[in-house]
């Protein structure tokens, strides 16, 4: 490490050699060892400047009341998710016994297959008696 | 890259309630100390920490462990929010506005120098450029390294590193002239 690589950290991060990048921090501690009677008052400087910041630190604790605001912020996915899903299969298990019983009833509301009126029924449907379309084979 | 959070933002993404608070627990803090040291405002830091939690809880479910860390990705999302927060209030504040005002109540207690020492400096620091005093928040109050601080600035640590000394030289000019009382320099001169 250089003098000017030495100040240039210290300009940047101060005089505490713990917020100095992990990998330079031997080689300056080695640097300010040697030279750092002849940086003293840079050092001084920086040291004082780090003490003023310090000096408004706090630890900014958090209130309960936020991180309750927060929490209750939250979704809830679990619980209301599950009580949704039951409703919905059940509402879905009812339509399907619904339209079962459906199918079964209108059956026999239907006229049956042997009922006289049936052939006329169809015949209106298509304007003409059944036995026309059997002729065009 | 072993992310320390990993597990707690998957678990809390799918709907762990102790996993959320135990996030809530580990940065809550730290969230709103970084807004407070770039807003300078109490209430703000609070509102600003709490959008940054919903943000959370809405990304938690889809977090995939990636480039950054998630404590980085909540780092920036603060920083973020803080930045349009100053932006409306330069937009709509007057200009004399976050200038320090002396307290001109008489010497009285070694309190009294604490307090105005603080105002002094908390002052000076809301006057430096956001990047600037986002790149001190991070390095002296959150205790971010180089990488993790640049990495939250989006910049590279030599852009960090002219960031951090641009804004303490500011800083030292800016306090320069306070005097000895609030500095506590034994022979009365500011040494900065």
């Amino acid at each position: 490490m250089d003098r000017a690589r030495f100040e240039a950290l210290l300009d940047a991060y101060g005089a505490d050699l713990r917020r100095w990048p992990a990998d330079e921090r031997a080689a300056a501690a080695a640097f300010k060892l040697q030279y750092g009677p002849e940086l003293g008052a840079e050092i001084d400087a920086e040291r004082r400047l780090d003490e003023a910041l310090a000096s408004v630190w706090s630890a900014d604790a958090a209130s309960d009341a936020l991180a309750a605001r927060i929490l209750a912020a939250r979704p809830q996915p679990n619980a209301d998710d599950g009580g949704f899903d039951r409703r919905a299969l059940f509402a879905l298990a009812a339509c399907a016994v619904f339209g079962v019983l459906l199918g079964f009833g209108g059956g026999s509301l239907a006229p049956g297959a042997n009922d006289d009126g049936v052939e006329d029924y169809i015949a209106m449907a298509f304007d003409g008696p059944l036995t026309e379309f059997g002729d065009e084979g | 890259m072993i992310d320390p959070d990993a597990d707690l933002v998957r678990s809390a993404g799918a709907g762990d309630a102790r996993a959320a608070e135990a996030l809530v627990r580990r940065h809550l803090p730290r969230m709103v100390s970084l807004a407070r040291r770039m807003l300078s405002d109490a209430a703000e830091a609070e509102d600003v920490a709490q959008e940054v939690f919903l943000r959370v809880w809405r990304e938690a479910p889809r977090w995939k462990p990636g480039a950054a860390k998630f404590e980085t990705w909540m780092h920036r999302v603060a920083l973020n929010l803080c930045y349009d927060r100053l932006r409306r209030k330069r937009e709509k504040t007057d200009p004399d506005a976050g200038l320090f005002v002396a307290d001109t109540a008489p010497l009285a207690s070694e309190a009294w120098l604490t307090q105005q020492r603080a105002q002094r400096v908390n002052a000076a620091l809301a006057l430096l450029p956001e990047r600037q005093r986002a790149a001190i928040a991070l390095v002296h109050y959150q205790d971010m390294t180089n990488i993790a601080a640049a990495e939250m600035l989006d910049v590279s640590v030599e852009a960090l590193e002219s960031l951090l000394a641009r804004g303490r030289r500011a800083l030292k000019a800016a306090l320069a002239d306070v005097a000895q009382d609030l500095l506590g320099d034994a022979d009365g001169a500011a040494r900065f």
